[in-house]
């Protein structure tokens, strides 16, 4: 404002008003624009063909049900499905921490018919799992009353900043993938590279690989497994293949089985060192395409994947 | 405090009403007060340091000022010199000296029995020595007179919007500045906020969403493939460009707000042409001191050709120490340094080939600009690996080309993300060499309100609010 214009009182006043009036106009506009983009965005997540919208659009009923982190990507769902016949659910998601895979299979045996098997990979019990994750699942709060209680008891501030700002609840590769998988499956979600010589290489410099898992993590475990059960569904914990020498860098896998198993009850098939083959592995801790359908194959051989008998009364 | 965080929100939620309610001298304590808090929220022990420095410095500029001998005059300035550098020297670098030279004597089979110190690195040391450096040495070469007033001077050595990370503010163009009209005044509001929304953007969106990339590749690089890499090296061009360029828009923009003018810090400097260029357009604050402080003194261009690339390869090596006391910053000014040498040597001889072929002027233009961005990119691979055995296996597994393929890219969704937001960026930058966006946003209210509100959303969308802090702090 000029100095001519603030010697008249009038004329300094509308410029103030008018500079309000700006302030205003954003705040409303801001405002305005994050519920209609929430909206939107809210509505891609409804409507997506990704795995966990599927979840809470309950469309997601199934004979066997899967979980785990990235390595249970690996259930490869097409191979399974054409091999025995019966539908699959896949609840993995790379980095998937103990608590939030818990909430999603609760949410899933809540939210539909149970399913006869859950496998669950109980690698994921382990403290460098991305506890982070569940912030990107914020775009699912509004539909899971335990994912939005973890979610505020977790990461309080992520929490309301998705109260805050709708557009904040989408930020996130989890919407990006449901945003990706609008229109089409993810069932296909798997690696198709084979190891490369380097990486294999690299495996020898690695150290010990030790699991990093909790009292609190096993107690997660155990109810999940009591729930499933109180529901009628048989559980099967497996650990998943590992490039050979990988899996012989891992230092406390028979701690983690046998505390699985005093926590459970159940046992824990070890499958870390089950696959050979260089061209099974997309790197030294995932199977990939060619792998996973030996691995599956060895696990239908071994009743893992066998439904009980009254599966043809449904 | 980092302005990326929930506290600096508050501290500026108190500070900016105080700030515009206040007048004088009042003010100008208001301003000290609230620039130490704000370094002194990382660690108040530190604060020492700048007063001493402050201190020291606004006595010798008295002195010096006050003193006709040029003996006399020397001694002072020398003296400033050894506090300022003193500090910066034993706080950044006793530890990499000892040990580079413990490693040099174990080089002739000697194993002395040298202890390192555990010291902590003060935020900021490198820009806040530089800007109370070129205040005594200004008084020495009689370009500035000393500032009469303690608080104004101590106000200009800790003033928080540049405090940590500059951009380095001379004496001559802030300390006049106190005399401006600073109040109130909603178009430098409305054009300073449009500057901390940019910077902001850059910051929490870009910088910070490929961070995990870039960190992901450089924490094992031979665990992944080649396309990786290349990827990684792209995406940190563009991580430490929206990190350093947003911190610099911030500051520069919370100094508009409140009434002074900060001088630009980054140009679009990797539309650069050539490397002389790139160093107008990059971290200009720095590049225009080393000029002032280290190459003119040392002769500049004015001594024959072979002196010019002893200065210009003297001034690159030292801009590299000043990043950080590790051998492979120096390596990046060596790189740099080697870049502007042979650009001066062959530079016209490959415009002239490129002439000879009849290139097309966009398309001279292009490999230029190409050219300089790989090389730059080449340095980067230094500049952020920890040591050079990391730097070489970026380069090998980068150069093997093994896994060169879409399919072999790691976690595409953050690829994605990354490429569209960069994609953004360089929309903004391209479209702003012919448009000049700044004006856009002084002339029109409406593309203000808009601009306003389409960059909040961005932020929200893509923002990444997990307080990481600014990769030049460390320097």
């Amino acid at each position: 404002m000029t100095n001519q214009q603030s010697n008249h009182p009038g004329i300094e006043q509308f410029y103030k008003m008018k500079n309000i009036i700006w302030v205003i106009a954003v705040l409303v506009l801001v405002f305005l624009g994050d519920r209609l983009g929430g909206w939107v965005l809210g509505s891609v997540v409804e409507n997506s063909e990704f795995r966990y919208s599927r979840l809470y659009r309950n469309n997601a009923d199934c004979d066997l049900l899967f979980a785990g982190n990235s390595r249970g990507l690996i259930f490869y769902q097409p191979y399974i499905e054409e091999k025995t016949g019966v539908s699959t659910f896949n609840l993995s998601y790379n980095g998937m921490p103990m608590d939030l895979a818990a909430a999603l299979i609760k949410d899933h045996l809540d939210r539909h018919e149970p399913p006869k098997v859950l496998v669950l990979d109980v690698t994921l019990l382990d403290q460098r799992m991305d506890r982070r994750l569940l912030t990107g699942f914020n775009c699912y709060t509004p539909y899971s009353e335990r994912l939005s209680d973890l979610m505020r008891d977790s990461f309080p501030n992520d929490y309301y900043a998705g109260k805050v700002t709708h557009l904040y609840r989408y930020n996130s590769e989890v919407f990006q993938r449901a945003f990706y998988y609008l229109k089409k499956s993810d069932e296909d979600w798997l690696l198709d590279r084979v190891i490369s010589p380097s990486l294999q290489k690299d495996v020898e410099n690695q150290g010990v690989f030790d699991y990093d898992f909790t009292p609190e993590m096993l107690e997660s475990l155990a109810a999940v497994v009591e729930f499933a059960r109180q529901k009628g569904v048989r559980v099967e914990l497996v650990v998943n293949p590992y490039f050979p020498p990988f899996a012989q860098k891992i230092g406390n896998l028979p701690a983690l089985k046998m505390a699985i198993e005093k926590s459970t009850g159940l046992p824990v098939h070890d499958y870390s060192n089950s696959i050979s083959g260089v061209d099974g592995f997309g790197d030294y801790q995932h199977l990939n395409k060619t792998g996973a359908k030996e691995y599956l194959d060895r696990l239908m051989k071994d009743g893992i994947l066998e439904l009980p008998e009254d599966l043809s009364s449904r | 405090m980092i302005f990326n965080s929930l506290t600096f929100l508050i501290f500026a939620a108190i500070f900016l009403p105080v700030y515009f309610s206040l007048k004088g001298r009042a003010r100008l304590f208001w301003s000290l007060a609230g620039s130490y808090l704000f370094y002194g929220w990382w660690d108040w022990r530190f604060l020492s340091l700048i007063a001493i420095s402050t201190m020291v410095d606004f006595i010798l500029g008295q002195k010096m000022a006050q003193e006709d001998e040029e003996p006399k005059r020397k001694r002072l300035i020398v003296l400033s010199m050894i506090l300022n550098l003193g500090f910066l020297g034993f706080f950044k670098y006793f530890n990499f000296f000892t040990d580079s030279f413990v490693t040099m004597l174990q080089g002739f089979g000697l194993d002395p029995s040298v202890h390192t110190l555990n010291i902590i690195l003060p935020v900021g040391i490198s820009f806040y020595t530089f800007q109370s450096m070129s205040y005594t040495i200004d008084i020495y070469r009689r370009q500035l007179e000393p500032e009469p007033d303690f608080w104004r001077f101590a106000t200009f050595v800790a003033f928080w919007p540049q405090l940590v990370a500059g951009p380095i503010v001379r004496a001559s163009d802030f300390l006049p500045q106190f005399k401006n009209d600073r109040s109130w005044d909603w178009d430098r509001f409305s054009s300073g906020m449009a500057q901390v929304l940019w910077g902001f953007f850059k910051k929490v969106a870009i910088a910070d969403s490929l961070a995990p990339f870039v960190d992901q590749c450089w924490a094992e690089p031979m665990a992944f493939t080649s396309i990786n890499l290349w990827i990684a090296v792209v995406f940190y061009s563009f991580q430490i460009y929206c990190d350093f360029s947003g911190y610099s828009d911030i500051a520069i923009g919370s100094a508009r707000i409140l009434g002074f003018r900060f001088p630009e810090n980054f140009r679009t400097p990797y539309f650069s042409q050539n490397f002389s260029e790139f160093w107008t357009r990059w971290h200009i604050s720095l590049s225009s001191w080393l000029r002032d402080y280290l190459y003119i003194p040392l002769g500049g261009n004015r001594d024959g050709v072979v002196k010019t690339y002893r200065n210009l390869m003297l001034t690159m090596l030292l801009g590299g120490l000043w990043h950080g006391a590790n051998w492979t910053f120096v390596f990046w000014g060596f790189l740099h340094g080697m870049y502007l040498v042979v650009q001066r040597l062959w530079g016209k001889t490959f415009g002239k080939i490129m002439d000879l072929l009849h290139f097309p002027k966009a398309l001279k233009t292009g490999v230029n600009i190409a050219l300089v961005y790989a090389f730059t990119c080449l340095a980067w691979v230094f500049f952020r690996s920890p040591d050079f055995s990391i730097a070489t296996d970026v380069l090998t597994n980068m150069l093997s080309f093994e896994g060169f393929n879409f399919v072999s890219v790691m976690n595409k969704f953050m690829v994605m993300k990354g490429v569209l937001l960069i994609a953004m960026l360089l929309a903004v930058e391209v479209t702003d060499l012919k448009i000049q966006w700044g004006g856009v946003v002084q002339r029109s209210p409406v593309f203000r309100v808009a601009s306003f509100a389409v960059l909040l959303w961005l932020i929200s969308f893509f923002g990444t609010f997990g307080s990481n802090a600014f990769i030049y702090f460390q320097f």
